[in-house]
């Protein structure tokens, strides 16, 4: 990463050089006025303040004891059998997500694009599916084929592209060009020319990628799971609507620690790829 | 996949040197089997209903053309002109939650990124921080929100804002104290030799480097916060994801297309007039990019 | 046999790298190009295999004629063609085989490259590759293990992979310390006289120029200035070439002006540039006038003359 360096550089160099404390520049002044309008337009946007933590603090403690933990909640098959789907889902759609996310990365670098419209043509793509929230998808393709896994996936496909797509494509435009100058002096076409020069190159990024993606999509999958897609998440909306707090909270507990554990172990991958 | 064997008789060669036998293929293959074997489980026991696929295929495009007519319907006209001025308000709305989400992320992560940083603060109270900061990226804001906020706060606006800012607080405080670990010491040991105390140091050597790259995280941060925040919407927290899912609840799909596209432009917006701040505050130059952090999600 | 009629290349950005040049290059030839940083000597070379589109004049390699070349001609045209660049230009992060056979991409299928599945002969080619340079035990290895003479001897064996016509090198020592940079030169000399092989080299060290250049062609501000055998291009020629009289500090290294015994050509330049020096430095020779001599960076004479090993330990003032 370069940020570190250059952020830093410029402060260095404002310590070293400056005489004096020079007078904040424009951009300073006018970002933090910004900053503090924007910041009381959508604090009285939202109705912002602090008080119930003050008022009503207690209030929350009849909502909490009904969340004590039913934990026998979690041997029952069909809690069993969502938690599996949650993962197989996970596992799924990140293999395809991330597998059409190479595609759309290479097409929307201006290294390895065939063309400038096919360039422009996908990163115009690559913006509009990063830029809808997963429970936009999720509510989408619930829609399309009702609810259960297979839109859930399909939705979560849609949300690993935005976010894989991007994150490759950034490591094919910093790639070193000079395989690529070589493949195409040895008379290599495109498609040599992203196997043997570029894909090698982002291939420990792009990994990590993947792996990222997957842990996101263990979160992504509740939310997903929410509005109809299937897993665990379908599980906790069921079980609120039927005022079960104990159930969800043991559900959230599992959650939690799977998602913890299984965040460390992609982790410790990730950290051996790069 | 073959595995070669390592030597191929020189077809006229009687002078040559033996070639050098290629590296095992077996962890390589063993990798890809077991990969294999994963995606079969997955494929075959999730409980997917693929039987459906084929609807997907012949129904998605009578609802996609439902939701283009929508969107290409003369959008000054009445309903569709307050349809448009629907998604826009509870755009806003979302931003806004956002908004204030990210500054009650950043407020609560600034300063627990440095106890998470090796280079500034003592080893267990590096440890803890950290594995708080594990804890909380791993519980999704949705969790957040329903089971926390929503007691004390009640289902709304403040309580998503609330639940999105302590649901960043993971994110933020991991990249910002790797920000910090990876500072140059030149200014630190600077400071320290004029006999400055720990507090000024920071201040005066730490802060001023990493400085414009945490507040480009947090600029990251509220990208995301705005796409984070529609699940809370759903729930009723309000902003786009209410709207969304009150017209998903009734298949209005005119009106679904107008909020999609909505979604979709103001949010490339937003994030373009962010990414321009973000190469100004890192490098003081709007045109250069900031190549984004992996993981602000 | 090459063939350049009175080419330009104007880049899109309207500098002239390439400003009527003509030029033929018989086969089999060894042919060195010579001139200051900015000459066009990448220029000249990159035009002969396609990497920069001419823009004017006409330009013949072979039987292929440049002018409007289509794609899929151009690529025939370049798997004739090997090519050695001063980064190497190898994906360090594959083994050095792999990085060998992308010489014979042009025969292996684009499924077959996607999967990597190079024919058998194909990797017999590659072997015999790397044993003409003298690295076949390496052929496993990562090419991020290797040192850089290594590395650009990798580059050579995937140049000659292709079974090229001719090759290539744009500054292929530039990176390398003296001893290894005279054994890259070395290893190209050989396969031009073994394989008859037409060989463009670009190079910055006149010393190098003069040893294994059969011909060495000067380059200024996109023309051809000088165009003859290692043994007319003396002093003066040089002189013409850069533009200006080499003195003393041109061909000493920067922060290292006592690095005798670093190796033998600089100290040989050192000698040539102070005799220059001497010389009237203001020849105008095809009436070309010689006044920008100033406005030359010396920066750039100082690394045209002498090969980079600035900070070797044997610089004394780098040892305590
Ligand atoms: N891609 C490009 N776009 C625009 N101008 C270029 C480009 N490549 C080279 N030039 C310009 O063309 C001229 C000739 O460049 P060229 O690279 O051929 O010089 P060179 O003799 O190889 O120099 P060096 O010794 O520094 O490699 C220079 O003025 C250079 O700035
Ligand atoms: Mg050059």
């Amino acid at each position: 990463m370069t940020a570190p360096t250059q952020a830093h550089d410029g402060a260095t160099g404002a310590i070293t050089r400056a005489p004096r404390k020079p007078a904040p520049t424009a951009f300073t002044v006018i970002g933090l006025a910004a900053v503090l309008l924007i910041t009381l337009w959508a604090g009285a946007g939202i109705d912002f303040t602090l008080a119930p933590l003050i008022h009503d603090l207690t209030r929350g403690e009849e909502v909490l004891r009904q969340f004590v933990p039913n934990w026998s909640f979690l041997g029952r098959d069909a809690v069993i059998t969502a938690s599996l789907t949650t993962l197989y889902m996970a596992i799924i759609s990140s293999v395809i997500g991330c597998a059409v996310a190479m595609v759309v990365a290479l097409l929307a670098s201006k290294v390895s694009a065939p063309n400038a419209v096919v360039y422009q043509v996908a990163k115009a793509v690559m913006s509009a599916v990063r830029s809808l929230p997963d429970v936009a998808y999720g509510l989408l393709f619930v829609a399309f084929v009702g609810t259960g896994a297979l839109g859930g996936m399909a939705a979560l496909i849609m949300f690993n592209i935005g976010v894989a797509a991007k994150l490759t494509a950034e490591s094919i435009d910093a790639v070193d060009p000079g395989p690529i100058e070589a493949v195409e002096a040895a008379g290599g076409n495109r498609i040599q020319r992203a196997f043997t020069a570029i894909i090698p190159q982002v291939a420990p990024n792009y990994f990590s990628y993947c792996f990222y993606v997957f842990e996101l999509n263990l979160r992504a999958s509740l939310v997903i799971g929410v509005v109809g897609g299937g897993g665990i998440g379908q599980t906790i909306m069921t079980e609120l609507a039927r005022f079960n707090y104990d159930n969800i909270s043991a559900v959230i507990v599992l959650f939690i620690v799977v998602v913890f554990v299984l965040d460390r172990v992609s982790r410790a991958i990730r950290r051996r790829l790069t | 996949m073959t595995v070669d064997t390592p030597i191929t008789p020189a077809p006229a060669g009687a002078g040559k040197p033996a070639r050098p036998a290629p590296p095992s293929k077996v962890r390589k293959t063993v990798g890809m089997l077991l990969l294999a074997a994963v995606l079969l489980l997955a494929f075959t026991q999730v409980d997917a209903r693929w039987e459906r696929l084929p609807a997907f295929i012949t129904e998605a495009p009578g609802y996609v053309a439902l939701m283009t007519q929508g969107v290409l319907s003369n959008p000054v006209v009445d309903p569709n002109a307050d349809y448009w001025l629907a998604a826009i308000n509870a755009m806003i709305e979302s931003i806004q939650m956002a908004w204030i989400g990210t500054l009650i992320g950043a407020a609560i992560s600034f300063p627990l990124s440095f106890l998470a940083a090796s280079n500034i603060a003592p080893a267990p109270v590096v440890f803890v921080t950290r594995q708080v900061l594990n804890i909380i990226r791993a519980i999704p804001e949705l969790i957040l929100a329903v089971a926390v906020m929503m007691p004390i706060f009640g289902f709304g606006p403040l309580a998503g804002a609330i639940a999105l800012g302590v649901g960043s607080v993971g994110t933020l405080g991991k990249l910002s104290s790797e920000a910090i670990e990876s500072v140059d010491t030149g200014p630190i040991e600077a400071v320290s030799a004029s006999g400055a105390r720990k507090m000024q140091v920071l201040r005066w050597a730490v802060v001023p480097q990493v400085l414009p790259e945490i507040v480009a995280f947090w600029l990251y941060r509220f990208e995301i916060n705005i796409r984070a925040g529609a699940i809370l919407g759903a729930l009723g927290a309000g902003g786009i994801g209410s709207l969304l899912s009150a017209l998903f609840n009734v298949r209005a799909w005119d009106r679904i297309g107008i909020t999609l596209v909505t979604i979709i432009v103001i949010t490339i917006i937003v994030d373009q007039i962010s990414a321009r701040v973000r190469s100004r505050i890192i490098f003081g130059d709007t045109k250069v990019r900031v190549m984004e952090p992996a993981e602000v999600h | 046999m090459i063939e350049f009629r009175d080419v330009s290349v104007t880049y899109p950005t309207g500098t002239k790298g390439l400003d009527g040049v003509s030029l033929t290059i018989p086969e089999g030839e060894f042919v060195v190009i010579v001139g200051l940083s900015g000459a066009g000597k990448s220029t000249l070379v990159r035009s002969i295999n396609g990497l920069v589109p001419i823009t004017g004049g006409s330009l013949q390699v072979g039987e292929t004629d440049l002018s409007g070349i289509r794609r899929r001609s151009l690529r025939t045209l370049r798997s004739d063609i090997g090519m050695i660049f001063q980064g190497f230009n190898l994906v360090t992060r594959t083994s050095v085989m792999n990085n060998v056979l992308t010489g014979r991409l042009h025969s292996t299928s684009s499924l077959r490259s996607m999967l990597g599945w190079y024919s058998r002969a194909d990797k017999e080619i590659a072997f015999d590759a790397l044993e003409r340079v003298g690295i076949l035990e390496k052929a496993w290895v990562r090419a991020s293990q290797l040192s850089g003479g290594q590395q650009q001897r990798v580059a050579i064996a995937r140049a000659l992979a292709q079974q090229p016509r001719v090759m290539l090198a744009d500054e292929p020592v530039a990176s390398l310390d003296p001893p290894t940079a005279n054994a890259v030169m070395r290893d190209l000399q050989r396969i031009n006289r073994e394989l008859g092989i037409t060989t463009v080299v670009n190079l910055h060290f006149l010393d190098l120029a003069r040893r294994y250049g059969d011909r060495i062609i000067g380059m200024r501000a996109g023309k051809v200035v000088f165009d003859g055998t290692g043994a007319q291009a003396d002093d003066a020629v040089f002189e013409r070439i850069y533009g200006r009289s080499l003195t003393a500090e041109d061909v000493a290294a920067p922060g290292a002006p006592a690095r005798a015994g670093t190796d033998a050509g600089a100290g040989t330049d050192a000698g040539a540039g102070a005799d220059a020096s001497t010389e009237t430095g203001t020849g105008t020779r095809d009436g070309e006038p010689l006044d920008d001599a100033a406005s030359t960076s010396p920066g750039s004479v100082q690394a045209a003359g002498t090969p980079r090993v600035a900070s070797t330990p044997t610089d004394p003032a780098a040892t305590p």
